[in-house]
C-alpha cells in the first residue's frame, strides 16, 4: 500500500509540474496546496454575513437539546426567568416553556467545516416539535 | 485612575493538542525529583523505605500513613513524582529498537550522514518540511527514503563502504558491511587478512573467520553514531528535532515512575509487603547497574562484563515490554510480570479499560422485572436505590421551599437529601447527623442540595451488550417499593431484555445540561424508531399482542358492565380524568353489546373531543384476499381511530413493521400520542387476559385422532418419496442438478422433501386444532412461537439439520450405530418423526441433541465474532458526522459523502420504502380526516392541473425535484384511477351525481395532501450534527448478532452455495482479497438459447486434458517411447467445447510442461495426440520423464480460464431474464472478455477483484450491493444509506480499505485513536519517533482526554445574546 501512496504522490507531482511551467517556484513542485487552496483548510475564520448564510433554517434536535440544557442550568443558577411561571419548578420545564415562546437570549454559532461560522438567533429558527 | 486589567478568575483550560516525543537524558532529570541509586527497597530496620531507593517517599506515597516527601500532600491529593536511574552503560530501548535499526540503515556507519546525495536530500527535504505534512505521508516518506538508501553502498559524503544492517538476535544489531562484495574483492580480502595472525595461533578459528565480516554494533557504538548525525539530516529520518533526537532513542537514563502507579501492598496474612512488578524490575536494573560498576572497578574479564551488560539490556527491555519473544532459555525470567506496555494494551489496559471507558458514580444495577402499569417512558426504581443516587440541585428562588422540605427529611426518609454543599465555602454537610432543621433554614441561593432521586427525574437505563444506541435510553424515574428495576414490556425489544434474571444499569445524570440532552435526545420516546430501517422497535409485545388479538376477534362481545370495566383501565395516572364516551353498542337486541373492536377504537380516541384521528389499512399475518372481507378477518382498517375491520396482530401492533397503528400514531400525531396508546393497550390487554384467562396445559398439545392420522399419512407419503429417490439413485436414474454429483443431488432432494413435512404438519395442526387452543392463538397473533413450534410439540419434530445438511456420519458410514451402514433412510439421517408430546426415541433424541449442540456452539462463537466486528466498525466510523454544509466528514475534515445518502434524508423518517412519505397512506389519511362535504370532487385532469399549479408555488421551493416528481407521479396515478372510475360508472345517459363521489378528492384535500407531504419531507431531512457513522456501524453490527453464523444459502441454484451471514459480512468489510466463495454473474449476449449458454460455459469453465481424453497409452518401444492420448470427440461435442485436436496440441505446447512443438504429433483422423518426452531435460532419465508426463498431461488446461473451476447455467424462469452464467472464480477480467458474455453486465461479489477490474466506483457499488444482499437473505431490512456510508468510507481513499487494523491506520491520523484500537504500544512508540502531534478532534481522542466530542451537541457553540444594539461605527472626521 505504501507503494500505492507513492504513486499517487508522484502523479500529483507530474500534474503540478505541467501547471507550474511558468511559475517561479519550480523548485517545489510538491506544493500542490498553494495552487488552488487560497484559504488553507480549516483556516477560514470569521462570521458569515446574515444574508449569505447557507445552513438549515430548522433548529436541529441537538441545538434544541443543548439550548434547553444551557438555559436550564442558567435558570437553576438563579438567572431571571423570561416567561410567566405557572407553578413549574423544574428548570428544564421552564426552559422548554421559554423556548416555546422564543424568549431564550442565546445565539447559536454554527461552525462550518472551513472554520467560518454562522450566527443564528433562536427567533430566526423554525422549531419542529418532534 | 488606570483601569484595572480584567482577569478571568476561574480559568478553564482546554487541552488543545497532545504531542508525542522522546525525553532526552536531560529532560528526564528535570522532571525527576531524585536520583535513585539504592537497589534495596527498605533499610535494615525494615519499615522505612531507604532514601534514594525505589520506594523513597519523595516519589509519592501509597498509604495514608505519611505525607508525600515532596509535596507534603496526602494520598488522595499527591499525584506522585518521578525519579531517575542512571545506567552504567547505554542500552537499546525495546520500543525503539526497530527505529534504531532503520536509522542505522539510513546513515553512514562512519560519518553518520544520511546516505543520500545532496540533490536527493534537497528533494526529500522539500517534501518533508511542508508544514501540513500528514502522519500517513510521513510514514510513506520514511519508507521511500529507506528504500532509496538501501540501494546505496558507498557513502556519498565520506566514501565509506556501507552494508546492510539487520537485527542479529535478541536486541542485537548486525552490520554486514561486506555482504554486497564478492568474496574475492580486495576489500574483503584485506579485512580477512586482519585475522591471519589469529588463525596462525589457533587453527580452529579458520572456519569461523568469515563471520568476522559481520560486525555487531553495541549500544555504545550506536549511541556514538546517532549522536553524530548532523542536525540538518535529522528531518530526513522523519524525526522532529523538537520532540526528540536520534540519540535519545538509546537509553542512558531511566525515569522511575511515581509510587502511586506501582503501589506497595501490605499483606495481612504474612509479614512483609508485596511490591509491584515495576518496582521489582527497577530494583533488578539497579542491581545489575551496581554489578557493572563493580566489574568495571575490579577490571573483570570482558565476557563477564558483556554478560552483565546483556542482562542489563534484557531487563531494561522487559521493564518496558515483559512479553518479548526470543529470549534465550538461560536468560528467561522466572515469572513474567506486567511491563509498561502490558499496562497500556488490551481490553483491561489503560487505553481501553480506563481511558476510553471510565468508571462512574451515581450508577446502580439490579435485576429487572416487567410492569405493564408503568408508562412507556417510565422506569421503576427501588426506593433503596433512590435514596443512594442523588442529584445536586442548586437552590434558587423557585425551588428553595421544596429543597428545604427535602433537607428536613434527611437521608433516611425517601424524598429527602443526603448532603448540603455550601455555595461559597464548598463545605459538604452530611444530613444524617446534626440539626437538619437548621440546615434547612440556613439554605441560601447558590447552595447545592444533593437530593434523592425522585419521580420524573431523568435517568439513563442500559443493558449490556450495548450494541446500538437504543441500548441506553433515558427514562423518567418512578420510585417504587421492592428491589427490582421495572419497566413496561414494550421497551424490552430495544434492550433485547427478558426477565429470566437479566440485570440492567441505571445512571443518574448530574447536571442540568446532561438531563436536558438525555431527555431530548435519548429518551425512549424520542427513540421509538430504530435508525436501522425506520421501523418501530418499541411497540406492543407478547401478551399485549395476544390480548389485543383476542379482544378484536369477531366473536368478542361485552355487555355494558364488562365494556366499561375493561375500557376503564385506561383511566389511570395522567389519563385519570379523561372522559370516555362509549359509542353506540354494536348489538342492541336481545341485549346491548359492544364489540372488542369498538373498545380498541376507544383506546386510541376515548372521546370525540380527542383530536387524534388515525387511519390505517394493513394486511395482517393471515390475510387471504378480498380486503376487509378476508375470511380470516385479517385486513385491518382503522378509520379516524375506529377499528372497522380486522383483528389486530403482530404486524399491526408489534415492532418491526411500518404498517402499524403505533407507527401511524407516531408519524401523524407525535410520540406522546403513540406511547400513550401503547400504554393504554398494555393495561387493557393485560387486564383482559387476566380476566379471560390464558394459559397452556398438556391438553393444548395433545393431538387428536384425525391429526395423528393426517400426520401418519403425511409421513408415509414423505417416506415413500424418499425411498423412491433412493431407489432411483441406486439404479443410476437420478438426474443430477447442475454442478452436483448424484449423491449430492439425492441429499439435497431428500432434505427438501423432509423439511417440508414439518411445515405441512404445522398446517395440519392449524386446521385440526380448536381456535381457542392457546399455542395456536399465540402463533396466529404472532405474539410468540410459530406454526413450526406448534407442529414440533404436537405432531412431528422434523428433520434435524447440522450445517444445513442431514446428520453426517459420526461412525463408520452411518450416523449412529443403531442403523445399517450406508443407510439413507430418513430415520437414519436425523429425521425425528415423534413430537415432543409423544416423546422421542433414543436415536431421535441423539439427533436432536446434535442439532441442539450446534445451536449452542453457534451462539457462543457468534457473540465473540460479531462483538469484534462491531468494535471495528464503530472504531472506524465513529467520527463521521454530518456537518452544517450537509457533507459527511471525518474528524479531520476529509469528505466521505457530499450529501448524506445522496439525498440528505434521515433513515429513521422513511415512512415508505426509501421515501419519506407513504403517499397512499397519506392520501387516505387526508381524505378520511377531512371530508370537506361542501366541496365538489375533482375529476382526473383537474387533479393533474391542480397538482402542477400547487407545486409551482413558492411554498414548495424547498422540496427537491425528485420529490416533486414523485408526488406528481403518484397524483397522476390517482387522477387516472378517478378518470377510469367515472368512465366506468357514468354510462351515457346515467350520470348520477353520486358517481362523482367515488374515489372522491377535493381541492382542499389535495392542498392538504401536498402540504402534509412537504411537512413530512422537511421533517425527514437529516439534521446537521448527526453521528451518521456511528449509526451506520451500529445498524450493520447489531443485526449481525442476530444472524446465525454458519448459513449457506443461494437463491435459485441449490448447487452453488455462497457464504452468508456473519462470515460474509466480515469478508466484505475486511475487504479480503481471497473470499471463500467468489462468484461472477455473467449475462449472455443471447440469453434465450441454452445451446449458446452451454457454449459460453465451455469457454469459461476450465477443462483439463484429462477430462476429454478417452484413453492414454504409454508406449515404450525399442527406439522410442511416447504417450498417446485419444480425445473423446463425443464428449467434446456433448460439452459443447470449442476445442479440436489442434487446439489441444497448442495448449499442451503452451502449458507449463515446456513441451516443444516438435515433440507433439497430431493425428486428426484418429483424434490422437502423441507426446514424446523431451530429452533436453537431463536431470531425469527417460522413464522418469515419461512418468512425469503421464501425471502432468491430464492436468493441462485445454479450454477455459484456469482459475475457474465451475460455471453453472442458471435459467431465470420468473423474470424474462432467460439464461445467465454463475461462474465460480475470481478472474472477472477474463470472464468479461470472454466471447458471448455481455461484459457490461458482469458482476462479481469479490470487491477487490471488481476494484482491480472496474475501478473504485464499481467496488463501492459492490460493497453496498453485497451487504444489502446478505442482510436481505437473513430477513433483515436495513436502510440503504448505512451500507452506502460504510462503502463510501472504505473507498474514500481511492483504494478499497478494509475495516481492519491495517485499513484503520490508513484512515485515521490520530495516534490516540489508533492506540486505543489495536497495537497500542507500536502506535505510541511510532508516534514518539515521528514527534507526532494529536489534534484531539476525533471521538476516541476526545473521550480519552475528557473533552466534549465535536459531534451532535458539540458541533456548535452557544453565545449570549446581548440586548444591546450593535455599536454603530461613527463616521470618521475626514470622511464627512
Amino acid at each position: 500500500m505504501a507503494d500505492d501512496d507513492f504513486e499517487v504522490d508522484d502523479v500529483a507531482d507530474e500534474f503540478d509540474d505541467v501547471e507550474d511551467d511558468d511559475n517561479i517556484e519550480l523548485e517545489q513542485p510538491e506544493d500542490e496546496a498553494e495552487n488552488f487552496d487560497l484559504v488553507p483548510p480549516g483556516e477560514a475564520t470569521g462570521g458569515v454575513q446574515k444574508s449569505k448564510r447557507i445552513t438549515t433554517h430548522y433548529m436541529t434536535k441537538y441545538e434544541r437539546a443543548r439550548i434547553l440544557g444551557t438555559r436550564a442550568l442558567q435558570i437553576s443558577m438563579c438567572a431571571p426567568v423570561m416567561v410567566e411561571l405557572e407553578g413549574e419548578t423544574d428548570p428544564l420545564q421552564i426552559a422548554m416553556k421559554e423556548l416555546k415562546q422564543r424568549k431564550i437570549p442565546i445565539i447559536i454559532r454554527r461552525f462550518l467545516p472551513d472554520n467560518s461560522y454562522e450566527d443564528w438567533g433562536i427567533d430566526e429558527l423554525v422549531i419542529i416539535d418532534h | 485612575m488606570v483601569k484595572e486589567l480584567y482577569r478571568e478568575t476561574d480559568l478553564a483550560k482546554k487541552i488543545s493538542h497532545v504531542r508525542f516525543g522522546i525525553d532526552s537524558r536531560h529532560q528526564m532529570k528535570l522532571q525527576a525529583h531524585l536520583h535513585v541509586v539504592a537497589s534495596s527497597l527498605y533499610s535494615q530496620d525494615y519499615h522505612l523505605p531507604i532514601t534514594n531507593g525505589l520506594l523513597d517517599r519523595r516519589m509519592g506515597i501509597c498509604t495514608n500513613a505519611t505525607a508525600c516527601g515532596t509535596c507534603q500532600k496526602n494520598l488522595s491529593e499527591c499525584i506522585g513524582h518521578f525519579g531517575y536511574i542512571d545506567l552504567e552503560l547505554p542500552v537499546f530501548h525495546v520500543g525503539y529498537f526497530r527505529s534504531i535499526i532503520n536509522i542505522l540503515q539510513t546513515i553512514c556507519k562512519k560519518c553518520s550522514c544520511v546516505l543520500l546525495d545532496s540533490s536527493d536530500k534537497q528533494k526529500f527535504l522539500a517534501r518533508i518540511l511542508k508544514p501540513d505534512l500528514c502522519y500517513l505521508s510521513k510514514k510513506v516518506l520514511r519508507k521511500e527514503i529507506l528504500k532509496k538508501v538501501q540501494k546505496c553502498t558507498l557513502c556519498p559524503h565520506c566514501g565509506e563502504l556501507n552494508g546492510t544492517v539487520k537485527k542479529g538476535g535478541l536486541l542485537k544489531i548486525a552490520h554486514m558491511k561486506y555482504r554486497n562484495k564478492k568474496p574475492t574483492d580486495s576489500l574483503v580480502l584485506d579485512k580477512l587478512a586482519e585475522f591471519d595472525d589469529a588463525i596462525e595461533n589457533n587453527e580452529e578459528l579458520e572456519s569461523l573467520v568469515r563471520s568476522g565480516l559481520t560486525t555487531f554494533l553495541n549500544p555504545l557504538e550506536c549511541l556514538g553514531l546517532l549522536e553524530r548525525i548532523p542536525a540538518r539530516d535529522i528531518p530526513l529520518l522523519l524525526m522532529n528535532p523538537d520532540c526528540g533526537l536520534p540519540k535519545d532513542l538509546i537509553l542512558t537514563r531511566i525515569p522511575v515512575p511515581p509510587i502511586s502507579i506501582r503501589p506497595t501492598v501490605a499483606s495481612d496474612m504474612k509479614a512483609g509487603t508485596n511490591e509491584d512488578n515495576l518496582t521489582m524490575k527497577l530494583s533488578e536494573i539497579l542491581f545489575l547497574n551496581d554489578t557493572i560498576r563493580h566489574h568495571r572497578q575490579r577490571g573483570v574479564k570482558m565476557t563477564m562484563y558483556n554478560d552483565a551488560w546483556e542482562f542489563l539490556q534484557l531487563h531494561c527491555a522487559l521493564y518496558v515490554n515483559s512479553e518479548m519473544s526470543g529470549i534465550p532459555l538461560k536468560m528467561q525470567p522466572k515469572k513474567t510480570g506486567r511491563g509498561l506496555v502490558q499496562r497500556l494494551k488490551g481490553k483491561q489496559g489503560r487505553f481501553r479499560g480506563n481511558l476510553s471507558g471510565k468508571r462512574v458514580d451515581f450508577s446502580s444495577r439490579t435485576v429487572i422485572s416487567p410492569d405493564p402499569n408503568l408508562r412507556i417512558e417510565q422506569v421503576g426504581v427501588p426506593i433503596h436505590i433512590a435514596k443512594v443516587l442523588t442529584y445536586p440541585e442548586r437552590v434558587n428562588g423557585i425551588n428553595i421551599e421544596h429543597l428545604r422540605r427535602l433537607v428536613l427529611n434527611g437521608p433516611d426518609a425517601h424524598p429527602g437529601a443526603n448532603y448540603v454543599v455550601d455555595g461559597r465555602t464548598r463545605v459538604r454537610k452530611f444530613l444524617k447527623y446534626g440539626d437538619r432543621r437548621r440546615a434547612a433554614l440556613e439554605l441560601r441561593y447558590g447552595d447545592t442540595v444533593e437530593r434523592h432521586l425522585c419521580d420524573d427525574d431523568v435517568v439513563l437505563f442500559n443493558r449490556q451488550p450495548s450494541l446500538h444506541k437504543l441500548s441506553i435510553m433515558a427514562h423518567k424515574a418512578k420510585v417504587l417499593q421492592d428491589r427490582t428495576f421495572r419497566f413496561n414490556e414494550c421497551v424490552c425489544t430495544p434492550y433485547n431484555a427478558d426477565f429470566d434474571g437479566d440485570e440492567m444499569n441505571l445512571h443518574l445524570p448530574q447536571t442540568e445540561e446532561a438531563r436536558a440532552e438525555a431527555l431530548v435526545l435519548m429518551s425512549d420516546k424520542a427513540n421509538l424508531v430504530t435508525p436501522r430501517n425506520g421501523e418501530l422497535v418499541i411497540a406492543a409485545t407478547q401478551d399485549f399482542v395476544t390480548g389485543a388479538y383476542l379482544l378484536t376477534q369477531k366473536d368478542a362481545f361485552f355487555n355494558k358492565a364488562q365494556a366499561c370495566q375493561l375500557i376503564g383501565q385506561i383511566l389511570c395516572g395522567e389519563d385519570a380524568c379523561t372522559t370516555i364516551q362509549l359509542p353506540p353498542p354494536a348489538i342492541c337486541k336481545p341485549m346491548v353489546l359492544w364489540t372488542g373492536k369498538q373498545l380498541f377504537g376507544l383506546m386510541i380516541r376515548p372521546n370525540p373531543k380527542c383530536p387524534i384521528k388515525a387511519n390505517l389499512r394493513a394486511k395482517g399475518k393471515a390475510y387471504t384476499s378480498g380486503e376487509e372481507l378476508c375470511i380470516n378477518d385479517s385486513y385491518v382498517i382503522i378509520r379516524n381511530s375506529e377499528l372497522l375491520a380486522g383483528s389486530m396482530d403482530k404486524s399491526s401492533l408489534g415492532s418491526g413493521s411500518k404498517q402499524n397503528i403505533f407507527y401511524v400514531l407516531l408519524r401523524d400525531w407525535g410520540e406522546d400520542a403513540s406511547t400513550r396508546v401503547m400504554w393504554r393497550l398494555a393495561r387493557v390487554a393485560s387486564y383482559y387476559l387476566m380476566n379471560r384467562g390464558f394459559s397452556i396445559g398438556i391438553g393444548d398439545v395433545r393431538p387428536g385422532q384425525s391429526l395423528l392420522r393426517a400426520k401418519q399419512e403425511l409421513l408415509e407419503r414423505g417416506y415413500a418419496k424418499c425411498n423412491e429417490l433412493i431407489e432411483r439413485m441406486d439404479e443410476g436414474k437420478l438426474a443430477s442438478q447442475p454442478g452436483c454429483s448424484a449423491e449430492e443431488t439425492l441429499e439435497a432432494m431428500i432434505l427438501k422433501e423432509l423439511s417440508v413435512i414439518r411445515d405441512h404438519a404445522g398446517k395440519i395442526c392449524l386446521k385440526e386444532l380448536h381456535p381457542s387452543n392457546s399455542p395456536l392463538v399465540m402463533a396466529l397473533s404472532g405474539s410468540k412461537g410459530s406454526f413450526i413450534n406448534i407442529s414440533q410439540m404436537i405432531a412431528c419434530v422434523g428433520q434435524q439439520a447440522i450445517n444445513g445438511r442431514r446428520v453426517p456420519n459420526g461412525f463408520e458410514a452411518r450416523a449412529l450405530p443403531h442403523f445399517a451402514k450406508r443407510d439413507k433412510l430418513p430415520a437414519a439421517r436425523g429425521f425425528v418423526e415423534s413430537s415432543f408430546y409423544s416423546g422421542l426415541s433414543p436415536t431421535e433424541f441423539f439427533f436432536h441433541t446434535m442439532a441442539g449442540r450446534e445451536g449452542l456452539v453457534d451462539t457462543a462463537v457468534k457473540t465473540a465474532e460479531t462483538g469484534y466486528m462491531q468494535r471495528r466498525l464503530v472504531k472506524s466510523l465513529e467520527d463521521l458526522c454530518l456537518h452544517y454544509d450537509m457533507t459527511v466528514r471525518n474528524s479531520v475534515g476529509d469528505i466521505v459523502q457530499e450529501l448524506y445518502g445522496g439525498d440528505a434524508m434521515d433513515p429513521s423518517y422513511m415512512e415508505g420504502k426509501d421515501c419519506p412519505v407513504d403517499y397512499r397512506r397519506v392520501l387516505e389519511d387526508v381524505r378520511a380526516r377531512n371530508a370537506w362535504p361542501d366541496e365538489e370532487p375533482l375529476d382526473g385532469p383537474s387533479i393533474d392541473k391542480a397538482t402542477a399549479e400547487l407545486l409551482q408555488s413558492s411554498e414548495y421551493d424547498c422540496l427537491s425535484r425528485e420529490f416533486k416528481d414523485e408526488i406528481t407521479l403518484f397524483l397522476r396515478s390517482t387522477a387516472v384511477r378517478v378518470a377510469k372510475m367515472r368512465q366506468n360508472l357514468n354510462k351515457p345517459g346515467h350520470e348520477a351525481p353520486v358517481y362523482r363521489h367515488v374515489e372522491r378528492l377535493t381541492v382542499s384535500q389535495l392542498v392538504d395532501f401536498i402540504h402534509t407531504c412537504k411537512e413530512k419531507y422537511m421533517r425527514a431531512r437529516i439534521e446537521p450534527g448527526t453521528a451518521v457513522g456511528a449509526l451506520a456501524a451500529q445498524s450493520i453490527g447489531e443485526p449481525g448478532t442476530q444472524m446465525t453464523l454458519k448459513t449457506f444459502h443461494f437463491a435459485g441454484v441449490a448447487s452453488m452455495n455462497i457464504t452468508q451471514g456473519v462470515p460474509r459480512i466480515k469478508e466484505i468489510i475486511n475487504a479480503s482479497a481471497k473470499i471463500s466463495t467468489p462468484i461472477i454473474t455473467a449475462h449472455l449476449e443471447n440469453d434465450r438459447d441454452p445451446e449458446f449458454a452451454r457454449r459460453v460455459k465451455g469457454r469459461i469453465e476450465k477443462t483439463s486434458l484429462g477430462e476429454i481424453t478417452a484413453c492414454m497409452t504409454e508406449v515404450v518401444g525399442p527406439r522410442n517411447c511416447y504417450l498417446r492420448l485419444r480425445i473423446d470427440a463425443e464428449r467434446v461435442k456433448l460439452l459443447k467445447l470449442e476445442v479440436n485436436i489442434h487446439t489441444v496440441a497448442q495448449s499442451v505446447c503452451g502449458s507449463k510442461l515446456k513441451i516443444p512443438e516438435k515433440a507433439v504429433e497430431v493425428n486428426a483422423r484418429r483424434q490422437t495426440l502423441t507426446v514424446y518426452p523431451d530429452r533436453m531435460d537431463s536431470r531425469l532419465n527417460l522413464s522418469q520423464l515419461l512418468a512425469v508426463l503421464k501425471e502432468q498431461l491430464p492436468r493441462v488446461t485445454v479450454k477455459g480460464i484456469a482459475s475457474v473451476t465451475r460455471a453453472v447455467i442458471h435459467s431465470d424462469d420468473s423474470t424474462a431474464g432467460g439464461y445467465k452464467l454463475f461462474v465460480e472464480g475470481d478472474d472477472l477480467r477474463e470472464v468479461m472478455a470472454t466471447r458471448g458474455v455481455l461484459g457490461r453486465r458482469c458482476t462479481s461479489n469479490n470487491t477487490i477483484e471488481v476494484f482491480k477490474t472496474l475501478g473504485i466506483e464499481a467496488a463501492r457499488a459492490t460493497i453496498m450491493k453485497e451487504i444489502k444482499l446478505v442482510m436481505e437473505n437473513h430477513g433483515m431490512s436495513i436502510d440503504r444509506r448505512h451500507p452506502m456510508l460504510v462503502a463510501d468510507l472504505m473507498t474514500s481513499r481511492g483504494e478499497v480499505l478494509g475495516i481492519t487494523r491495517q485499513g484503520l491506520s490508513k484512515m485515521k491520523e490520530s495516534v490516540l485513536n489508533l492506540a486505543s484500537f489495536e497495537k497500542t504500544a507500536d502506535h505510541l512508540f511510532d508516534a514518539a519517533f515521528y514527534g507526532q502531534t494529536d489534534a484531539i478532534c476525533g471521538v476516541s481522542e476526545s473521550i480519552i482526554m475528557g473533552i466534549p466530542v465535536p459531534v451532535g451537541t458539540g458541533l456548535f457553540k452557544l453565545l449570549h445574546k446581548a440586548d444591546k444594539d450593535p455599536v454603530k461605527p461613527r463616521p470618521l472626521l475626514f470622511d464627512r
